[in-house]
């Protein structure tokens, strides 16, 4: 999947809002390493705007954030944010909590894919490599 | 100017034009492009060339938990203070069996989150010493120009990168943490060769002062001609005795005098030329023809031929020329 | 300790056991070794050879004598049952308050308060997004939310477990009610909950705040202050759970709370304080798996090592000093998402092994609380089934029912030995601190968090709903998350600004002024400047700020 033939895939793996629990990303984060990817990992509560710089700066292809209790609610606002910094087309994943209620809005307010618990490893990991192929092959991602 | 211009390029020479510029996205996607090396990060740098070379390049090593990411995240703090830019290379080894890696050590220097004069870029070792040099010296032309006044490379300290990472820097400096006892005298020979600083971290911990006599007893046993290498005292968390580190790498960087920054320079050229044919030759083989290939290497497992010799006839032979 | 195997004159055994072997060759003729969770393995069938009766006074004794395998006190359950402690922690105080009154209603006297995630962050409630507000525990950050909680509840008659943890304001809080209402804070009972920071630091990142050094300081600091100031009051409770939720094994969990424990016993004595005097008010909390047999016997292996450890390590000589008292809460860890009701399930093989296990106190979760704060009815099942265990299945009838067990003795001495094992290695680390500070235990923890992962990726270890038996899933069951109306939060927000303004604010920072000092000093107790400080009328935020200001944040070492 992630073959020696192209540059590792460079995932940003964080947390925002208040939620301290790690476990689940540490566990992902070693998934995307023995698929052959890059994993910037982060400790929990970064603010946003650091990730908008951090993912400007490492040139991330995907990123994926581990959330508990309600920090999900908080991704909409991340989202917006790097469509201001021209991000937009950074894809996000979500992983961990979220009720069902909310996985629909925040679908639609830009995430690609949530991932609950008792997710399999194979479509965390292929997931996350056919957004970074697809993000990695779209025309505006090379130039500048 | 933290994001990404919509203006469509037509390849290297606007991407250096605008790196040189110091655009963020663009060094950023510089940083991406000169990775694995290759024709267009061959161009890409190439376009560069001119605009390197004014940068200090600081190398920062030593064994993992003696807490280098803080100690760049004081020097970086330090250098600001001093109205110089930063950009750093922060360094992680990959997974030998998958290529992929674990990058955590940017965020113990986040403070400096909004701070455009500060480039912080997580680098994978990606399989082997000779790799890591090449890599991070791509690297560390595209911040050199882009114009930040000081490189920061920090390694991880295991293995031989260490090491390696005087093969980029201008200044190494090797980082250790008290109480590691053993550890401390059992420290790699070439490791204390190549510091032209030398650094205790952990500075409040009680054997922080034994360690430093330990050092420096160890320097006078492999004094060096050329310089004096200072062993100071840092506590990282408390941002102290940063000054006296940043007022060190100032006096060696002042010291390395133009013969010696030439002979430096042309030793290390030496080594990334040996270390870009190393990689040449194991690519290669590779594709090599496989019957001369095994004839040697049968020999050399029947014990006919030692590997030195068969090293030699290697070189010598057709065996590895592309088909 | 040495174990040889039982002598066996009995008549016929050697024979049965052949033919037995024989057989189940014959109906097992490739099978594969199974292993429990700490990596012991276990075998099909336990006899006399693995534990004999010889070894009775040695391995089990009575309880609340000798090597107290069989339990703390002499007649554990069948004389107290163990207390119902459920946590509680929601919304804003008045929410808080009612559901205390109703569980108080039913009976409790033991009761818990869970504070909002953004108290845990050290923060008050305007200085977090509202988004984040009250959705998994209850929103305090000054004394009149904290009287507000227990308003019209009698605080001195009430044991409460404040799930807060270091600098420990909201003690310091209740403590100033306390004082509002007139009582003595002799009458104060309780237990600091979550004073193990070292288990913080390592596990559970959120409630970290206070950078290490400074975190040490404090929690003698408030042992001390509880120790003289509020005698019934527990200050030290030393955390298994947290290492167990992220991943630590069994026996790596009990082994790293002893360690904890030995650290803080260490530091206690250091500062000139007596172990027969505080070590009787050392308690400990454990998560349970859902790995039955392992469970019970790693409670039982801690039971026996604290005993020769306080007497050893120690030399205590007070014989309450030698009891190993715990809660334990079944595991979050191992419920699911999918088939929740399926989780009921779960927490009845958890709680049962807890029982058998010997505990203290216990906390069984409901069965939406993986993905939220309990709703009511699921908070009933949870509560009743405990009620079932005790009262109709009458687990707490007989100590220690299932010792003598040849398998559960057997596995006791393998968790023994494993455990002591994994103490060596902390002790030769240089003790707990140091092997947290240099990431040594939380690597420990990643790599069995790592392994157990990869049995669940691999099936062989099943997931019944998520890696084998899925089904449609039954969304009926699937409680929502329901945050507080925003209405009532922004009624909170505006309480917590008129408090801000209305308070004596010369006289609050005067107090934090002299926080602040009494942090920079060596020899003042930080722990009684914090309750005058909140006596003063300083909101928890402004406390932690202060501290982490002189003291510096709490940064856990991540290891990736």
């Amino acid at each position: 999947m992630n073959t020696s033939k192209h540059r590792p895939y460079r995932v940003l793996v964080t947390k925002i809002g208040l939620d301290g629990h790690d476990r689940g990303s540490r566990i992902v984060a070693a998934y995307l390493r023995d698929a052959g990817m890059e994993v910037i990992y982060t400790p929990p509560w970064q603010e946003i705007q650091s990730l908008v710089r951090l993912a400007t700066d490492e040139d991330v292809d995907v990123i994926g954030i581990s959330s508990l209790a309600t920090d999900h609610l908080l991704v909409p606002i991340l989202l917006e944010a790097m469509r201001a910094a021209n991000l937009g087309n950074v894809p996000v994943v979500v992983g961990g909590i979220v009720p069902d209620e909310d996985e629909q809005a925040l679908l639609l307010a830009g995430v690609r894919r949530i991932f609950h618990p008792g997710s399999a490893r194979e479509d965390i990991v292929d997931t996350i490599a056919a957004l970074a192929a697809k993000m990695r092959d779209e025309p505006g991602a090379e130039s500048i | 100017m933290s994001s990404r211009p919509a203006v469509k390029s037509s390849g290297g020479a606007d991407l250096a034009a605008y790196v040189r510029g110091g655009n963020r996205a663009a060094i950023a996607k510089a940083l991406s492009a000169v990775e694995t090396g290759g024709e267009k990060s061959a161009a890409l740098l190439r376009a560069l060339h001119g605009f390197t070379g004014r940068a200090r390049v600081v190398g920062i090593t030593g064994a993992p938990g003696v807490g280098k990411s803080t100690l760049v995240g004081a020097l970086i703090a330090e250098l600001r203070k001093r109205n110089q830019s930063v950009g750093v290379i922060a360094v992680d080894p990959s997974s030998p069996i998958s290529g992929g890696a674990i990058l955590g050590d940017r965020v113990r220097m986040t403070m400096h989150a909004d701070d455009d004069s500060v480039f912080i870029r997580s680098l994978a070792s990606r399989g082997g010493t000779g790799g890591l040099s090449l890599a991070t010296s791509r690297a560390v032309d595209v911040l050199d120009a882009a114009g930040f006044d000081n490189v920061i490379i920090e390694t991880v300290g295991a293995g031989q990168s260490e090491i390696d990472v005087a093969d980029v820097a201008d200044v190494t400096v090797v980082v250790c943490a008290p109480g590691l006892g053993d550890d401390v005298q059992a420290m790699k020979a070439g490791l204390l060769e190549v510091a032209d600083v030398l650094v205790v971290n952990k500075a409040d911990d009680p054997l922080a002062a034994v360690t430093v006599k330990q050092l420096e007893s160890m320097l006078v046993l492999r004094r060096r001609a050329d310089r004096e290498v200072p062993v100071l005292k840092t506590a990282a968390r408390e941002a102290e005795g940063i000054s006296g580190l940043a007022d060190a790498l100032d006096s060696a960087i002042k010291g390395l005098d133009k013969k010696t920054r030439v002979e430096r320079s042309s030793a290390r050229v030496q080594r990334l030329l040996a270390a870009m044919a190393g990689g040449i030759v194991t690519r290669r083989l590779k594709t090599a023809r496989r019957k001369e290939l095994d004839r040697l290497l049968s020999q050399v497992a029947a014990g006919e031929l030692d590997l030195e010799s068969a090293a030699v006839e290697l070189l010598k032979s057709d065996v590895w020329r592309d088909d | 300790m040495s174990r040889e195997p039982a002598q066996l004159p009995l008549p016929g055994f050697d024979q049965a056991r052949a033919e037995w072997r024989r057989a189940y060759s014959e109906q097992l003729p490739v099978e594969s070794r199974r292993f429990n969770r700490s990596g012991i393995e276990v075998a099909p069938l336990y006899t006399p050879e693995h534990f004999s009766d010889e070894r009775y006074m040695d391995a089990l004794g009575f309880p609340g004598q000798g090597p107290m395998t069989r339990g703390i006190y002499p007649s554990m359950h069948r004389g107290r049952a163990w207390s119902q402690r459920q946590l509680i922690g929601l919304g804003v105080p008045e929410d808080y308050n009612r559901r205390l009154k109703r569980i108080l209603a039913s009976g409790g006297n033991a009761v818990s308060l869970i504070p909002c995630n953004s108290v845990y962050r050290g923060l008050d409630a305007d200085q977090v997004d509202p988004l984040l507000l009250g959705t998994c525990g209850t929103v305090v950050n000054t004394v009149d939310d904290m009287d507000a909680c227990f308003s019209g509840v009698a605080i001195d008659e009430l044991s409460t477990a404040m799930n807060d943890p270091l600098p420990f304001t909201l003690l310091a809080l209740l403590l100033a009610v306390a004082k509002r209402r007139g009582i003595s804070w002799t009458k104060v009972t309780g237990t600091s909950n979550q004073s193990d920071y070292i288990s913080h630091f390592v596990a559970n990142h959120m409630f970290f705040r206070i950078a290490l050094p400074g975190s040490r300081r404090i929690l003698v600091d408030h042992v001390e202050f509880a120790n003289y100031r509020v005698p019934g009051w527990n200050p030290v409770s030393v955390v298994g759970q947290h290492m167990q939720q992220a991943g630590a094994t069994p026996a790596e969990a009990m082994a790293f709370t002893l360690c904890t424990a030995i650290q803080y016993a260490e530091d206690c004595i250091a500062r000139g304080m007596e172990a027969d005097v505080f070590l009787p008010r050392f308690t400990f909390f454990f998560d349970i798996s859902i790995s039955f047999f392992e469970e019970i016997a790693k409670f039982r292996a801690g039971r026996r090592i604290w005993g020769r450890l306080v007497r050893d390590r120690f030399g205590a000589k007070n014989p309450r000093a030698a009891r190993f008292k715990f809660h334990a809460q079944t595991s979050g860890v191992d419920l699911t998402r999918q088939q929740p009701l399926n989780n009921i399930a779960r927490v009845t093989a958890q709680a049962m092994a807890g029982i058998f296990g010997g505990l203290q106190s216990l906390h069984t979760d409901a069965y939406d609380e993986v993905l939220s704060v309990p709703t009511e009815r699921a908070a009933r099942i949870a509560v009743n089934t405990q009620n079932i265990l005790h009262e109709e299945a009458h687990l707490g009838e007989v100590i220690d029912p299932l010792g003598g067990s040849y398998y559960l003795e057997s596995l006791t001495d393998e968790m023994e030995a494993l455990i002591e094992s994994l103490i060596e290695k902390i002790d030769q680390a240089g003790g707990m601190y140091r092997a947290v500070e240099t990431g040594l235990v939380q690597s420990m923890i990643g790599d069995s968090a790592m392994r157990f992962q990869s049995k669940v990726d691999s099936q062989e270890q099943t997931v019944v709903g998520v890696n084998k038996y899925r089904a449609e899933d039954d969304t009926e069951a699937r409680a929502s998350l329901k945050p507080p109306q925003p209405e009532r939060i922004d009624a909170q927000l505006e309480t917590l600004a008129q408090y801000r303004n209305s308070r004596d604010n010369t006289a609050v920072q005067r107090a934090l002024d002299d926080l602040a000092k009494a942090s920079e000093s060596k020899k003042e107790n930080v722990y009684a400047a914090v309750v005058d400080a909140t006596v003063a009328g300083a909101t928890h935020g402004e406390v932690v700020a202060t501290l982490r200001g002189q003291m510096g944040d709490g940064e856990p070492l991540i290891v990736p």
